[in-house]
């Protein structure tokens, strides 16, 4: 069965129902930012900071976009909360697809989730953990 | 492209084109032969008369044992049919059987649109409005479709 690649819009279906029903221990959750969009192109997430970081306790918020290419090429991810980090542009919250390892190596088995859950844990990387954070409760 | 295909496949798609369902269209995809380009038309005497409307139909990998995955693309006003285009219906999930066919449910996704459901609704706000008011609803299904489904 190899090959067989389920189609764009049932995979985003799928990602989509398991968002709803909740993701783990509630510390990353998504959906479409528009529920009537049939394109499912635009969709919000939060992550919530990792403890024994500067994160900790804090929500951030961001928007991911989906485009036709989806999974095959990877969303474009941006934060909405300002956020200090080093694959994070500081000007306008893009996530710099160069230096963040799980969409410069994108495969199409990624989820959504995966890309949150590994966001996640560079918040908490030895490197990330201790960067000095802006305000909470700022946008870019 | 269709090294490995299932037999069954390659027969139902062909069957598919040359004894189409009335009003029914399923066209395998060129990239993608388990992909379907699915057009049904309203049935008459429905509030979706006249209307085409577009649908995706997709045969995942352990297909017959599994249903095919099946959404609207054109938005429909209807109890079993959610914004997404989501339907709600018994043998896309536990009433499948693998002697049903793609023919079947594209015939009986025809048959919700003569006979919707709203007491097993997925638009719940759709089938509220089909039970307290089924005229309005039915009028507003009927301008739905002219918006949305253009006609030929």
């Amino acid at each position: 069965m190899a090959g067989i690649k389920t189609p764009r819009n049932f995979r985003l279906l799928e990602e989509l129902e398991k968002g709803e029903k909740g993701i783990g221990d509630g510390s990353i959750s998504y959906g479409l930012s528009d529920s009537d969009d049939i394109s499912m192109t635009n969709w919000n997430a939060t992550i919530i900071g990792p403890g024994h970081s500067t994160h900790e306790n804090r929500i951030y918020t961001l928007s991911v976009e989906c485009q036709k290419e989806y999974p095959t090429k990877p969303p474009l991810l941006k934060f909405i909360s300002k956020i200090n980090l080093p694959f994070v542009n500081s000007a306008n919250g893009e996530i710099d697809v160069n230096k963040f390892n799980t969409i410069k190596q994108w495969k199409d088995s990624y989820t959504i989730e995966k890309v949150l859950l590994d966001l996640r844990k560079e918040m908490a990387a030895p490197d990330n953990r201790k960067l000095p954070q802006p305000k909470e409760g700022e946008y870019f | 492209m269709s090294a490995g295909l299932p037999k069954r496949i390659l027969k139902e798609a062909e069957r598919l084109q040359v004894d189409a369902p009335e009003g029914i269209q399923a066209i395998p995809s060129e990239e993608d032969i388990r992909y379907f380009d699915v057009s049904i038309q309203g049935p008459d005497g429905s509030p979706f008369e006249k209307g085409i409307f577009k649908l995706e139909l997709w045969l995942p990998s352990s297909y017959p044992m599994e249903p095919p995955k099946v959404r609207f693309l054109t938005k429909i006003y209807h109890p079993n049919i959610d914004k997404l285009g989501r339907i709600c219906l018994d043998i896309l999930k536990d009433k499948w059987s693998p002697a049903l066919q793609i023919r079947t449910v594209l015939l009986s996704i025809q048959a919700l649109l003569s006979s919707p459901n709203p007491d097993d609704p997925l638009a719940n706000d759709v089938a509220e409005h089909y039970k307290t008011d089924e005229q309005a609803a039915k009028a507003v299904s009927k301008e739905w479709t002219a918006l949305y489904a253009e006609s030929l």
